[in-house]
């Protein structure tokens, strides 16, 4: 019955049925849930509208799925309902080049609108590196960050305004300009929990005159995020500051031939874009801290096709590490600037004591770690060492007065850690919000909010 | 006093079914609707400790009473700045400008003051104190309440604490004053955001010649204001002085001392009023509509016979309008039906200051928003028993 008022809605085309086309739909990046009732591929709004309806009628949860590349668990079923893919509302839907905007769909990715709106001269800020594949409305969901954040902030300031299928299945508008409460940032990363987004106005930038790369190698990772720290205690906010260890580096040397060296401890990667006459100085200024902080060596990209290697490297540095380990789980905190260094030693001492190699590659100027911890899923002690060292790895990150994800959210992996982090009363304010917007719990049930519900147990899964 | 004396205050206003107006430095009176009912007075004056100075993480942690001149005095050795901009900075307070949801000039530039606020303490209308986000630069963990809270001119609890990822200062700073004849204008107006270096703010003022400088007869001026680097920065004058020279502008004058002085000041005329004799409006539009949409809502006030200063903030499309007449008796008269014609003009027009009796009754917050329903939804989840500045926010909130 579900499946045929779904079919009468959608077209037999647009919605899955069959387990093994389900199956493809119970995991992300991260891990496996439950297999959906039926999975959805809306070309419109009101498809959208039609398939909640539907899903409330029949008592069925709701999962809006991007590309499915989070790294969380957001986009699993936790408990089954229907997913709704956005795979086929992936248009740029208006572009505006005097008021520097778009309109987008949400399942378009996110490199494709910069790419459809190049030769205006204009770009979209946020770059998380899965932007090859990861989807607008998923970024917008997740509050996604990315290498470039560090001076362009995160995705939520540079969404103008949304429209949203409601858990009833209406839809209304939001813009950042409306009076009233901001219920636009609201919703961002509010990860599905708070409504469904089917599409985004957001805010274009200035392609930069000049940007420039560099590189600078340091004898260990501590040295290299003491260079971090002192960057920015100095005042100096470059567009990207990223860190790569060895293991990290020799592992996307391996997959990209890049142009990263493999023999120091750490290397950073060093953007800044801006003025042509600036950047000679801002050289100096970098160059003089980091040999400060014992740099080894630094240097420049000096081409354009350097740069973008050295950047095809970095974004695709998770992928490279099946060179270098069967399985990875990518752990995500964010700890203050100047605790960098006492971060990355306690990390280290951390997979030290579980007898597990760790790679770093992270976005440094924000204090964002992204340690991977390397394993072999078919050996269950070596799974049981991660979850562990994962859990100690939050529990450095709060210690050090930090917070337990910087980028990829809560999803279902942590959200028992948010008591970690949060008092009862803190977490009672956001479920105000939830009750106000979702009070059924039908949007991507299990969510973000701790709980101890009878769900499956979700454990790392191979990337 | 202390966070806890505030949140038992509450309480006690919550368990007796009793209201509260908050205020914090009392710059932004003009704002908002009279409270519905008669209520108690919460003052955050007494909130006024930063709580962490964190220069090396780029961040600071001050309590909502903090002014904004404090704030600015506590960064200023460390070469940081957060540019909230909003008027009467030596009175205004961290909590009050967020929670009206002040936006300034230089938001174009560096940000909406929300896009700098990284955690925060908020105290409920229960008396409940409430975190959301911390000293970290980026975090995901659960909602971002404190967004929320930013803009909701106090209804949703009051802003304790706040968290702010700071900003380094630019190296440089230069004013040009420049008299702007009628027929440069639109021109002139049209080639500051396609500069190279666009500047930190640019105003296009008629008028308030009391509050800002500059000296333009009967035609408008412009002050135009540069941040940046020593090393662009003659770069950056050439080539905004041959702009302006294109567009036909016969002189632009260099201001190189008093330039933060002269900017506040420019700020400060948003709320400045004419004893009881004006009312100050403000539309926030797109920046390519903003030159008509300030002519449009002059000649309109012309027809009412109200004399007219005017202030657009020509990199964001903000139009600021006071009308005024010879006394208050005269505005009287007239302020209602203007009120009316001009949001049929500009539906989303909201009153930003004015002492005549006659604001209570004036639409001060504009058509409701498209969300309203859930907004009011929110509220009510939030402070059931209407504690928190009672009907005073857009539709009653
Ligand atoms: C190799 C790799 C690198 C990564 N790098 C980064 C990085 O640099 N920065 C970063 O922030 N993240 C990064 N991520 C994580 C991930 O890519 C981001 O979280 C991304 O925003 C997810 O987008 P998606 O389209 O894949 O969404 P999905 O994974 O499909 O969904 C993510 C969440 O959004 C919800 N959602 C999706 N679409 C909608 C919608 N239309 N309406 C409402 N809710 C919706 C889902 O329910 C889910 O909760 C990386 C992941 C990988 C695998």
């Amino acid at each position: 019955m579900l499946h045929e008022r779904l079919i009468d809605a959608l077209g037999a085309d647009a919605v899955k049925t069959a387990p093994e086309d389900l199956a493809v739909y119970a995991f992300d990046a991260y891990t496996t849930g439950r297999l959906p009732s039926a999975v959805v591929l809306p070309r419109s709004t009101n498809d959208v509208s039609a398939v909640v309806r539907i899903a409330r009628a029949y008592d069925e949860p709701i999962v809006p799925r991007g590309a499915g590349t989070g790294l969380c668990g957001g986009a699993v079923p936790a408990c089954g309902g229907i997913v709704i893919s956005f795979t086929r509302m992936n248009r740029l839907l208006e572009f505006d080049p005097v008021r520097r905007r778009a309109r987008v769909q949400p399942g378009l990715v996110n490199l494709e609108l910069s790419k459809q709106i190049a030769s205006s001269g204009l770009f979209y800020a946020p770059d998380p590196s899965s932007q090859k594949v990861s989807t607008i409305g998923g970024n917008v969901a997740t509050n996604a960050g990315g290498p470039h954040c560090l001076s362009y902030g995160t995705t939520v300031n540079h969404v103008l305004g949304l429209e949203i299928v409601d858990e009833r299945g209406d839809v209304f508008q939001t813009s950042i300009d409306d009076t009233g409460y901001d219920l636009t940032s609201a919703l961002v990363g509010s990860e599905g929990t708070l409504g469904i987004v089917t599409a985004v106005w957001v805010r274009l930038l200035r392609q930069p005159e000049s940007t420039r790369v560099w590189l600078a190698t340091f004898p260990d990772v501590e040295a290299a995020s003491d260079a971090v720290s002192a960057i920015v205690a100095n005042g100096i906010v470059p567009t990207a500051l990223e860190m790569m260890d060895r293991t990290a580096a020799r592992a996307v040397e391996a997959a990209f031939h890049a142009g990263y060296p493999t023999d120091c401890g750490a290397v950073l990667l060093i953007e800044n874009a801006g003025y042509e006459d600036d950047m000679q100085a801002c050289e100096s200024a970098l160059a003089a801290i980091a040999r400060e902080r014992g740099a080894t060596s630094w240097r420049a990209a000096r081409s354009q096709n350097e740069r973008d290697a050295l950047w095809a490297g970095r974004k695709g540095a998770a992928g490279a590490m099946g060179r270098i380990s069967p399985n990875y789980y990518l752990q995500d905190v964010c700890v203050r600037r100047s605790t960098l260094p006492k971060a990355l030693h306690a990390v280290e001492e951390i997979a030290r004591t579980y007898r597990l190699t760790v790679a770093n590659v992270f976005h440094a100027g924000d204090g964002n770690l992204h340690p991977m911890l390397c394993y072999d899923k078919r050996d269950p002690s070596q799974v049981q060492a991660v979850i562990e060292s994962g859990n100690e790895i939050l529990r450095a990150a709060i210690a050090l007065g930090g917070t337990v994800s910087g980028e990829h959210g809560i999803g279902f992996e942590k959200r028992e850690a948010m008591t970690a982090v949060y008092s009862t009363d803190d977490l009672a304010a956001m479920a105000r919000v939830r009750d106000v917007f979702d009070p059924q719990r039908v949007l991507n049930p299990e969510k973000i909010f701790p709980s101890g519900s009878a769900c499956p147990e979700v454990r790392p899964q191979s990337a | 006093m202390s966070i806890e004396a505030l949140a038992a205050q509450l309480a006690a206003a919550h368990r007796e079914r009793t209201s509260v107006t908050i205020v914090g430095g009392n710059t932004l009176r003009g704002m908002g609707r009279p409270a519905a009912t008669a209520t108690g007075i919460l003052s955050t004056a007494g909130l006024n400790a930063i709580v962490e100075d964190a220069p090396a993480d780029l961040t600071i942690a001050a309590q909502g009473g903090v002014t904004l001149r404090t704030l600015a005095q506590t960064l200023a050795p460390h070469g940081t700045h957060v540019p909230f901009d909003a008027p009467v900075a030596s009175e205004a307070t961290l909590g009050g400008t967020l929670a009206a949801g002040w936006l300034g000039p230089r938001r174009h530039l560096y940000g909406r003051p929300r896009d700098l606020v990284i955690g925060s303490t908020i105290v409920l209308a229960d008396g409940t104190l409430a975190r959301a986000g911390g000293m970290v630069v980026k975090n995901v963990a659960g909602y971002d309440m404190s967004r929320l809270y930013v803009g909701s001119f106090g209804t949703l609890g009051v802003l304790a604490q706040v968290n702010l990822k700071t900003l380094p200062q630019p190296e440089r700073r230069r004013a040009f004053a420049v008299r702007l004849p009628e027929h440069t204008r639109g021109r002139a107006i049209a080639v500051l955001s396609s500069l190279r270096v666009p500047p930190a703010a640019a105003f296009w003022i008629e008028g308030f010649a009391a509050q800002i400088d500059g000296d333009d007869g009967l035609e408008g001026r412009l002050l135009v204001f540069l941040e940046c680097s020593a090393t662009i920065l003659e770069a950056a004058t050439r080539d905004l002085r041959s702009a302006l020279g294109r567009a036909g502008v016969p002189e632009t004058r260099v201001i190189d001392a008093g330039v933060r002085e002269s900017f506040e000041r420019a700020i400060d005329a948003y709320v400045a009023c004419i004893g009881e004799r004006s009312i100050t409006y403000r539309v926030n539009g797109p920046l390519d509509e903003a030159e008509n949409a300030a002519l449009g809502a002059i000649e309109l006030a012309r027809r009412f016979e109200l004399r007219t200063d005017s202030l657009v903030d020509v990199m964001n499309g903000d139009v600021i309008l006071r009308v005024s007449d010879l006394d208050a008796r005269a505005l009287g008269s007239k302020i209602e039906m203007f009120d009316d014609a001009l949001h049929d003009l500009a539906p989303r027009a909201i009153v930003i200051a004015g002492n005549h009796p006659s604001r209570p009754l004036l639409n001060v917050w504009g058509a409701l928003p498209e969300g309203f329903e859930r907004m009011r939804a929110l509220k009510h989840r939030f402070d059931p028993h209407g504690v928190l500045n009672p009907g005073r926010f857009v539709g009653g909130l």
